[in-house]
């Protein structure tokens, strides 16, 4: 069954760092561009989230979250580019459309802010496994019914996902079409998705039932079935990442004076 | 009716399973509405049944929860912005639920609409914020450009993008939820309803 997570274990210093240290990773590489307001910032952060994906051996897992968002850049750039508001000095034309500086220049800082944010989380989700960030989640603090709920997307989406082909098969093999005019597939939206739903909800209802017979609503402290080994690099990267966003504010402010 | 008793919310078990099986649902009105090609997001069914199940507070939780774990989980993050826009989705459709809104079919369009408003309320200030405006759909996106050809705001433009979006998309998410609810069975909906009393015969 496949999960819809996108972790891997490629067993690097990446996966062996508390997932509270990439967390601040990308608190620093959305918030120093940002705050410090310059667009080589962005580029900054963006090639060291590069060499980190790449220190890490997922720079090539990295390249389709990347792709998905360049339909987002490329309409950004368009519509910016010719009909920004701020537009008034001509920049280039192609195919007789005129693109402007401003305009260009906005959409840049929003590509590059864009980039900048799937490259940042990317590392955190391509080496941090769901049910590490919910192990230390609850360790420092959160309800386990919280922890619960995320553990149990993941095991409820495959078997989610097995009874949609079935039900998809189903219909199909009843004649019904899914491909065709828009109002076709509209009209097949319905059929596939409600009988998924409702064997997922009254699902349910035996999950709760299951739960509850094994002390599920128990509040005594519950104990952990794999203890985390110490690693030494998350004090230090800590560290320079606060020291790093706190730099940025200050050489802002004095900037700013 | 006071406001205690539309925000009434049972945090039992039963509460507690219903959000991962309404976080899946989501996923998979999405999963569907690609796969027919769809211009729809239809990604907030599962949001929509959680709210009119198990309330207003159930309905907002089923929403952020879904986008922060989509969000940190499946690198799509750019949906983790959104999880406001999804928490004001649950909370709005919770209270129409609650206040009568899901029981005939005429009203249930109405609390789309109320759905819908509320995620274009909240969903444009991000977009003109992150996306200088756009929302990524096709056809919104298309108006945006020929707002801002015809030079209105951006914020007006934004909201129009935002608005032919979104309100057709809860309109048919709502539709769609209303018919489910409809067929559940009476004791599954029981469990989540929360006047409920336990009989004791004795």
């Amino acid at each position: 069954m496949k999960s819809i997570s996108l972790f891997i274990d490629k067993g690097t210093w990446l996966n062996r760092l508390h997932p509270y240290t990439k967390l601040l990773y990308i608190l620093a590489a959305v918030a120093v561009p940002l705050i410090g307001g310059n667009l080589w910032l962005f580029v900054a952060m963006i090639v060291s989230s590069l060499l980190i994906l790449a220190s890490g051996k997922i720079i090539k897992n990295a390249l389709p979250l990347i792709a998905f968002s360049f339909t987002l850049i490329i309409v950004i750039f368009l519509i910016q580019g010719l009909f920004n508001h701020s537009n008034e000095t001509a920049f280039f034309s192609v195919f007789g459309l005129t693109f402007y500086k401003e305009g260009v220049m906005y959409a840049t800082g929003i590509g590059l802010n864009i980039l900048n944010m799937l490259l940042s989380f990317g590392i955190f989700v391509l080496t941090t496994s769901p049910q590490e960030l919910v192990d230390e989640l609850e360790k420092s603090g959160f309800s386990p019914k919280f922890g619960y709920i995320i553990n149990s997307v993941f095991q409820i989406l495959p078997q989610m996902m097995s009874t949609k082909d079935t039900i998809t098969d189903a219909q199909r093999s009843r004649g019904m079409e899914t491909e065709g005019k828009l109002i076709v597939r509209m009209k097949a939206f319905l059929p596939l998705i409600s009988p998924v739903v409702m064997s997922s909800l009254i699902n349910t209802r035996e999950r709760a039932i299951a739960l509850e017979v094994r002390g599920f609503g128990r509040k005594q402290k519950k104990t952990w079935l794999s203890d985390r080994e110490k690693n030494k690099g998350d004090r230090l990267i800590g560290i320079i990442l606060v020291a790093l966003i706190v730099l940025t504010i200050v050489w802002r402010v004095v900037l700013c004076r | 009716m006071d406001i205690a008793k539309i925000l009434k919310t049972k945090l039992d078990t039963a509460t507690i399973v219903l959000i991962p099986a309404c976080i899946g649902i989501n996923y998979l009105g999405k999963l569907f509405a690609s796969i027919l090609k769809l211009p729809l997001w239809l990604d907030s069914i599962g949001t929509c049944i959680g709210a009119i199940l198990g309330g207003p507070i159930i309905g907002a939780i089923c929403g952020a929860a879904n986008n922060i774990i989509y969000g940190l989980t499946t690198g799509d993050n750019i949906t983790l912005i959104y999880a406001l826009t999804s928490l004001g989705i649950g909370f709005v459709v919770g209270v129409m639920a609650r206040l009568g809104f899901m029981k005939t079919f005429p009203k249930a369009l109405l609390c789309a609409v109320g759905g819908g408003l509320a995620a274009v309320i909240i969903s444009t200030p991000l977009n003109i914020m992150f996306w200088g405006g756009t929302t990524g759909n096709v056809w919104g996106d298309a108006l945006f450009a020929l707002t801002q050809a015809n030079g209105m705001g951006v914020a007006v433009g934004s909201f129009l993008d935002e608005l032919v979006v979104d309100v057709p998309d809860k309109l048919l998410t709502l539709i769609i939820v209303f018919f489910i609810i409809k067929g559940l069975p009476k004791k599954l909906t029981s469990l989540y309803d929360v006047n409920a009393e336990i009989e004791n015969l004795d």
